[in-house]
């Protein structure tokens, strides 16, 4: 079986060796920067100060956000209520909240405005520390149920390496949220879920096409035959990479500051999910030891891994 | 071959009828959409002296006060208006009956231009979440010190029918505050008083033993205790409520604590505070009694049912609603309705004791609700709901038989779902919140939504030609059928970020087309003809497609059962986008490419076919080989062929 052992001779196998090792080191990358730096947990997660005050006059949402961007140096959610007169702002739990609480002073002295100050109060999160475990659990499960499905209708190496570069999605994400102090909102957490879709779909493609050209050619070589598959369905993956990136990338743009984030977590999302499903997801089962014996139920020796 | 043909192009015209009658049936549960709901405001003229007010005076006022208004109708009896955003209407009432100082009666109704037909088949438009159309902010106060009284009130009566069971007389239990009990006894009742209370704290660590003199002791919460406890029934009231709002197919609602013991919830797409209140204010309990077999002359309760008999109760409860589980209205054999009942390991022990014990006995189940009454004090009121036998002995799971009528077993069952509060909660605050992203913000959304949507859908039509404009049309059907079961389910609520997941599943959805038109391409370039490289395209394509929205419907589905919020409404998204992708991307598209490609073409997606001589000839030998296993004799050639390919592009 020596004709599995991995010789990168061709451009795409050294191409997808370096990714591999490159993904590699993103993932520590992530890493680092989530354990050091953590996440930048948004009002949804942490709770926060709710001030609430009401004007004679009414506002338009837009107008008021802009006379209170000068007054509130972080991030802030502003709503209104009982049409435009009543108004409340929600600030992470962080210390600069607690600060900056002079601000509605200054901003009832300065505006000029009949301002009325109302309720001020601290609230909790919105997801609670049961939901964030129930989270994680509910994640650990699906990688765990995928991992089966997978290993029954391809083989295990195949499934661990899609499983893998799912992993890898999620946590570089997690790790430019990190690294770049991007707020973490219910709605990143939601485009994580997308990503975890892409990224399956990605890896499930081109394990197909390996399988494929494996079932047609029992003598082939794993090494050859992941850079065919991976040859074969590179014109799909940046297709859908493609315009699935131009929409995104038109929410980022144009859709404005509330979908900002979103875009960002899907942006990146999709860019890593795409790579990762050459890098790891088809690389991953030849370290393995893929071999064509395993789809052809035959009697096999462990290969020897490089 | 002619043969062959033939049937499949039989088999086929079933399968387009199927998809035909599904399409149309996405598309009808669409149309709702196209006419959202408006809120119509009727002005009637109160008194005799009509006091003309002109549309422009209304509109202008209204405008002055940033409110839309779509068209003022004045005739003889009134004047009708309407609004241009939904949420505006309370407000515009508020300022009409303000302004208009009585002379006018101002009340308001929803309509729709939708045909009264879509009304009489209960088909409404997609709920749209907190962000895109507001809703109501609810500001509840829980009376945690209340709790607290309550549930020593019961500890009271569970202290007195033990000490009558211990045969330990002269007790005298007062409460004298929220968090403390005070128990006086002779002198000669001291040990037996002590043992007593040293099991209570024993079974209820929580609680704490004060010795206020020989004959009198206290039995209280220390100050660290209430703090816990009144933590721990903020914790259970946020649960329920969260239960509540989720069993009456509100998702997307935001429930937080707010302070000490507050709970702030939103509610969006609600736009009638009242019904909302009704749903979220039920401060229903349910406990379960024993009936007191008149043996114990203390710790009983009397009460009376709705048709007033009368009930002696043993004041001990068996367990209570916050021990249910799940609850489900259903019949029995004889076909009478009865609501089954699953409880939690805790209450499950504790019932499998009480019936093992009780067998033939009846159990009483007793609502309780709180309320204020004219001096703005919290009273309990209690009733009987239903009185029932135990035939067996029960374990977690057992049923409440002798329901009077289907409609009271569902009742119930709702009510038992929805879990119980065991702190009484009051509004307190009620407001009507507007969309959180601006008008303006939700137009440049829906710009960048079309500029992403075009984009595609030009690329598509550009790079795949005919069959991309398939794709394109498999894709707005894909669009519209997402809209319609969304529509058709009354959980689903649609938030920007869910547009954007929608826009992305529809993205996905472009996934489909292009694996199969490339493996179209594939069989193409091999020498296939048209008509066989489109059949084979989409049947090996299909199989990569399944697996792939197979695992990511496994991640919805997960997702949806366990996530909350936000979370579930993205996964509920997720697969319905999946289906519907699935649907148009494969089987619409696939019978519209069939209608439209009718003969093999001489080119076809900008792959101009071989001369017609080596066209036929592998066309020839690849339909013999049409099954895999023939097909492997082959398999060298087309690699071969495949990596030129590959490398050429």
């Amino acid at each position: 079986m020596n004709n599995t052992k991995v010789k990168p001779t061709s451009i795409i196998s050294k191409l997808r060796f370096a990714s591999f090792y490159f993904a590699a080191a993103l993932i520590v990358i992530s890493l680092v920067g989530l354990f050091t730096k953590g996440l930048n947990l948004g009002l949804d997660f942490t709770g926060g100060y709710i001030t609430e005050f009401s004007t004679e006059q009414s506002f338009e949402q837009a107008e008021m956000q802009q006379k209170l961007s000068s007054y509130l140096s972080e991030d802030f959610q502003l709503s209104s209520a009982d049409n435009g007169t009543h108004w409340s702002v929600r600030q992470a739990d962080n210390n600069a909240g607690q600060q900056n609480s002079t601000w509605l002073t200054e901003f009832t002295q300065s505006s000029g405005l009949s301002i009325t100050p109302q309720d001020a109060m601290y609230i909790g999160s919105q997801v609670g520390d049961e939901l964030i475990e129930q989270g994680g659990l509910a994640l650990l499960t699906a990688a765990i149920v995928i991992l089966v499905y997978l290993s029954l209708r391809f083989e295990w190496r195949l499934a661990a390496g899609s499983v893998v570069a799912l992993m890898h999605d999620v946590v570089v994400v997690l790790g430019i949220f990190a690294w770049f102090e991007i707020s973490f909102d219910l709605t990143i957490l939601a485009s994580l879920l997308a990503i975890i879709g892409y990224s399956l779909n990605d890896s499930i493609i081109v394990g197909d096409k390996v399988r494929e050209i494996i079932m047609r050619n029992k003598n082939s070589n794993v090494d050859t035959t992941i850079n065919l598959a991976i040859k074969s369905t590179l014109v799909r993956t940046l297709i859908t990479s493609g315009t699935t990136l131009a929409t995104v990338l038109a929410i980022g743009l144009f859709a404005g500051e509330s979908l900002q984030g979103f875009a960002i977590a899907l942006f990146s999302g999709i860019l890593v999910g795409t790579y990762s499903s050459i890098a790891l997801s088809a690389t991953i089962p030849q370290l393995l030891g893929l071999s064509p014996d395993h789809y052809h139920k035959q009697a096999q020796e462990i290969c020897t891994l490089p | 071959m002619n043969t062959r043909n033939k049937s499949t192009i039989k088999s086929f015209s079933w399968r387009n009828i199927v998809i035909l009658i599904t399409l149309i049936f996405m598309i009808v549960s669409a149309l709702p959409n196209l006419y959202p709901e408006k809120s119509n405001i009727q002005l009637i003229s109160s008194g005799n002296d009509i006091e003309q007010t002109t549309p422009e005076q209304l509109n202008t006022l209204l405008l002055n006060n940033h409110l839309a208004s779509e068209q003022i109708i004045t005739n003889a009896t009134g004047t009708v208006i309407t609004l241009k955003n939904k949420s505006d209407e309370q407000a515009a009432k508020a300022l009409l009956s303000k302004a208009l100082d009585g002379k006018y009666s101002v009340s308001s109704s929803t309509t729709s231009d939708a045909p009264a037909w879509f009304k009489s088949m209960k088909m409404e438009p997609i709920k749209l979440g907190l962000d895109l159309s507001g809703g109501v902010l609810f500001v509840l106060d829980v009376d945690t010190d209340r709790a607290m009284f309550e549930h020593l009130k019961g500890l009271g009566n569970d202290l007195k029918t033990q000490s009558i069971e211990k045969r330990i007389r002269g007790v005298n239990f007062t409460q004298t505050n929220n968090n403390s009990i005070e128990l006086s006894f002779p002198i000669s009742m001291q040990n037996k008083v002590e043992s007593l209370l040293s099991d209570i704290t024993k079974q209820s660590p929580e609680l704490s033993v004060k010795n206020i003199g020989n004959t009198h002791k206290s039995l209280f919460y220390s100050p660290q205790e209430q703090v816990s406890f009144r933590q721990a029934t903020m914790k259970q009231t946020l649960k329920t409520m969260r239960g509540r709002i989720e069993e009456l197919g509100i998702s997307e609602a935001i429930t937080q604590q707010q302070g000490k013991n507050r709970i702030r919830i939103e509610l969006p797409g609600v736009h009638d505070p009242e019904e909302a209140k009704r749903i979220i204010g039920a401060t229903a309990t349910l406990d379960f009694y024993q009936l007191a077999d008149g043996s114990h002359t203390a710790g009983v309760l009397q009460m009376a049912d709705s048709s007033g008999r009368k009930f002696i109760l043993n004041s001990k409860v068996v367990f209570s609603g916050s021990s249910i589980k799940n609850a489900r209205a259903g019949q029995d054999e004889m076909g009478m309705p009865l609501v089954n009942l699953t409880l939690d390991s805790v209450g499950g022990k504790k019932m499998s004791a009480f019936s093992k014990e009780n067998i033939g006995k009846p159990m009483v189940t007793l609502f309780s609700e709180f309320h204020r009454d004219s001096n703005n004090e919290i009273v309990k009121k209690s009733k009987i709901i239903n009185v029932a036998n135990i035939s067996q002995h029960l374990g977690s799971q057992f049923s409440i038989t002798n329901m009077s009528s289907p409609q009271a077993a569902q009742e119930l069952s709702l009510l038992l779902r929805a879990g119980s509060l065991n702190a009484p909660v009051t509004i307190v605050m009620q407001r009507n919140i507007e969309a959180t992203l601006g008008a303006d913000n939700i137009d440049n959304g829906v710009k960048a939504l079309s500029i992403g949507i075009a984009f595609t859908l030009l690329f598509m039509a550009v790079w795949y030609r005919t069959l991309g404009l398939i794709a394109n049309v498999a894709l707005a059907l894909n669009l519209v059928s997402l809209l319609g079961l969304m529509s058709l389910l009354p959980g689903a609520v649609l938030t920007l970020p869910g547009i954007a997941g929608l826009v992305l599943t529809v993205g996905m959805a472009v996934d489909a087309n292009v694996l199969i038109f490339e493996r179209i391409k594939e069989e193409l370039r091999r020498g296939r003809k048209t008509l066989s490289a489109i059949e084979v395209g989409y049947k090996s394509a299909f199989a990569t497609i399944l697996d792939a929205n197979i695992t990511t419907m496994i991640t919805g589905i997960i997702l949806y059962t366990i996530g909350y919020g936000p979370v579930k409404g993205f996964a509920i998204i997720l697969c319905l986008g999946i289906l519907t992708s699935m649907f148009t991307g494969v089987f619409v598209a696939k019978a519209l490419t069939n209608m439209v490609i009718r003969d093999n073409k001489k080119q076809l997606m900008g792959i101009a076919l071989e001369d017609d001589t080596k066209a036929s000839r592998i066309a020839q030998s690849s339909t013999k080989l049409n099954t895999k296993n023939k097909s492997k004799k082959t398999t060298k050639s087309k690699t071969e062929q495949l990596t030129d390919l590959g490398a050429n592009s």
